[in-house]
């Protein structure tokens, strides 16, 4: 099977603390793949590292688009990235507070708009007519996330559970192949970590992209992901399915005994 | 697109009653020059409402921007003799040109350090207008005419006329940018960066480009003045103008189109308002101090702006009388 992403030998220090160390993985199309580990264990950094918020000291990062091309991540523009259709959400949400939830979604779609500063100045036809095309497109996304009733209202009057599927919804605007998802669950209650894992499932089905995410919840992740890579201190400690994991006993060790905390 | 009417609506209404001054008979001139003052203030305010307001960036340095403009207009009209239109595209495209240079340069600098770098920048600007006297008559200022636009040169009323519909239009045009996509991108770099970033906005280029619309509307303001009052000279422009401009945004509104206008009236107004009043009127400084007053009251009851008075009373009287709606964040 093809793969959508490749992380190879990744390196990154901050001052003294090495917080991924030599770190290798990759996912395949289609295939949700899950990152964990207890916390500071890396992953955050790992993400920031792929979407080149963070330049990483070592190691290659390549991503291959739906195209079939392969691109080298390392040193392009994070605000480059989402145009390959790779896309991320952030473990603490980050919502456009002051724009409705719609425009946040909308957001989503910003590499996709033709018009420059002049034909949005002069509300030329044509560009509107795309911004009301796309609008209809972030309804759906909406509707898909059963958003869409509270399309309209501001994003920065909802509750922690309705910011995490607006930026859920957000990552849909743009054909991803890759969706980056860091602890969708962090925060939600039992019944809405259900919904959302559902919701996930449905997102790699319907629109055909690969998922890699990070989450505390080992129910989400266990019941989820295909294949699990567990990290401790930046390190890689074992990597298969669920049942593997489980079973393995430096995981176990590094990461389970803690985990009723979490 | 109800909603768009509605708010074009809204603005040619603004501008219907800035020219109530010179459609009503009997008002003095006075109130002309008043309100010629509101409104090329509330032009440059527009800017940097696009600047500060909608893309979190701050300068000091626009005063001089439009100083630039209107000493370039009142050079090219008077000593060149271009006609005015020419020398409006000129004039413009010199803040515009300096101001992505500047932006190029500010866009790697962040809250102080930007207010600091685009100030300085503003003072020396202002420097040269003082030393080059052959372009800006020195200390004594350069003066220019009334503009003659398609053979009609016009009087005070038709200059004030003219920049009435030219803040009109120009508040039209920045309701369209800030609902749609760059409207967007400049909001979210406001907000989060990192959202705005990972959805693919370029903050340097959209930094660049709020720069570039605040020059842009700093110069027309400054061709605005120097049409209107006949005059330039260097004391003007000093960073305590580009305060001024930063301030009314804030009170009228920051974010919103209307914000600047409300601002700049309020500014020009309030004090004006205070020096008719009996006994208040009368002492030198106090007319001032109680504006300052005021406004630091209004901020406290309403730090969104006093644009957002009239929705916040009407929302106290719905509250009162038991049929509150749940209103706008
Ligand atoms: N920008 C940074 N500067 C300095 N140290 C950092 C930075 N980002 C992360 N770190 C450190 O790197 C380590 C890994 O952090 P990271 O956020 O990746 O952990 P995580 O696995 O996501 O943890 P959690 O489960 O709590 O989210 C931590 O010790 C953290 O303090
Ligand atoms: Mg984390």
């Amino acid at each position: 099977m093809s793969q959508v992403l490749s992380v190879k030998n990744l390196s990154i220090s901050f001052g003294g603390l090495r917080a991924v160390d030599d770190l290798s993985f990759s996912i395949d199309r289609h295939e949700i793949y899950g990152l964990i580990g207890p916390n500071g264990a890396g992953k955050t950094t790992v993400f920031n590292c792929i979407t080149q918020f963070y330049k990483p000291d070592t190691g290659e990062i390549r991503f291959t688009d739906q195209k079939g091309r392969e691109h080298l991540l390392n040193g392009m523009p994070p605000h480059k990235i989402i145009g390959l259709g790779l896309v991320r959400t952030f473990q603490n949400t980050e919502i456009i507070r002051e724009l409705p939830i719609i425009d946040n979604v909308l957001l989503g779609a910003h590499t996709e708009f033709k018009a420059g500063v002049l034909a949005n100045m002069f509300a030329m036809p044509w560009a509107r007519k795309q911004e009301r095309e796309l609008r209809k497109k972030a309804m759906e996304a909406l509707k898909y996330c059963g958003l869409d009733q509270i399309a309209n209202e501001y994003a920065g009057a909802q509750p922690y559970g309705v910011l995490k599927l607006i930026e859920l919804a957000r990552t849909l605007m743009c054909e991803p192949s890759l969706i980056i998802l860091d602890e969708p669950a962090g925060g939600l209650n039992d019944a809405e970590t259900e919904r959302l894992t559902e919701l996930i499932r449905g997102i790699a089905r319907d629109h055909h992209c690969a998922i890699l995410l990070v989450e505390h919840d080992m129910k989400l992740v266990m019941g989820l992901c295909h294949r699990i890579c567990a990290i401790s201190f930046g390190k890689k400690l074992a990597e298969g399915t669920a049942a593997e994991i489980q079973e393995n006993a430096l995981v176990q060790d590094a990461y389970l005994g803690k985990e009723d905390e979490a | 697109m109800r909603l768009i009417r509605n708010k074009y609506l809204q603005y040619l209404l603004v501008g219907v009653a800035f020219l109530l001054p010179v459609l009503l008979r009997g008002v003095p001139t006075a109130t002309v020059t008043l309100a010629a003052s509101m409104v090329y203030t509330a032009i440059a305010g527009l800017g940097i409402n696009v600047l500060l307001g909608y893309s979190g960036q701050i300068s000091l340095g626009h005063a001089a921007f439009m100083g630039l403009s209107a000493y370039l207009s009142a050079y090219l009209t008077k000593q060149l003799e271009l006609p005015f239109i020419l020398s409006v595209l000129i004039a413009v495209a010199a803040p515009l040109l300096i101001g992505l240079i500047l932006g190029a340069i500010a866009v790697r600098l962040e809250g102080f350090y930007l207010a600091i770098a685009t100030l300085g920048f503003g003072e020396i600007l202002r420097q040269l207008f003082i030393e080059m006297d052959w372009f800006t008559g020195g200390f004594s200022g350069a003066s220019a005419t009334y503009p003659t636009i398609f053979g009609q040169t016009l009087t005070k009323n038709g200059m004030y006329t003219f920049m009435v519909c030219l803040l009109v239009v120009l508040m039209m045009l920045v309701h369209n940018l800030v609902h749609s996509s760059t409207g967007r991108a400049m909001i979210a770099m406001k907000s989060s960066r990192s959202a705005a970033m990972a959805m693919g906005v370029n903050v340097f280029q959209y930094k660049l480009i709020s720069f570039a619309i605040s020059s842009v509307f700093a110069g027309l303001a400054g061709v605005c003045y120097v049409h209107f009052f006949r005059h330039v000279d260097p004391t003007v422009w000093t960073a305590g103008l580009s305060l001024n401009l930063i301030a009314l945004v804030v009170i009228g509104g920051a974010a919103t189109v209307g914000g600047a206008v409300v601002g700049a009236v309020v500014m020009h107004g309030l004090p004006e308002l205070m020096k008719e009043m009996p006994i208040i009127g009368e002492i030198p400084g106090l007319p001032l101090l109680i504006v300052g007053i005021l406004m630091i009251i209004i901020l406290i009851f309403y730090p969104r702006g006093l644009i957002f008075v009239p929705r916040g009373i009407i929302d106290s009287i719905k509250k009162r009388f038991g049929n509150a709606k749940k209103g706008e964040v």
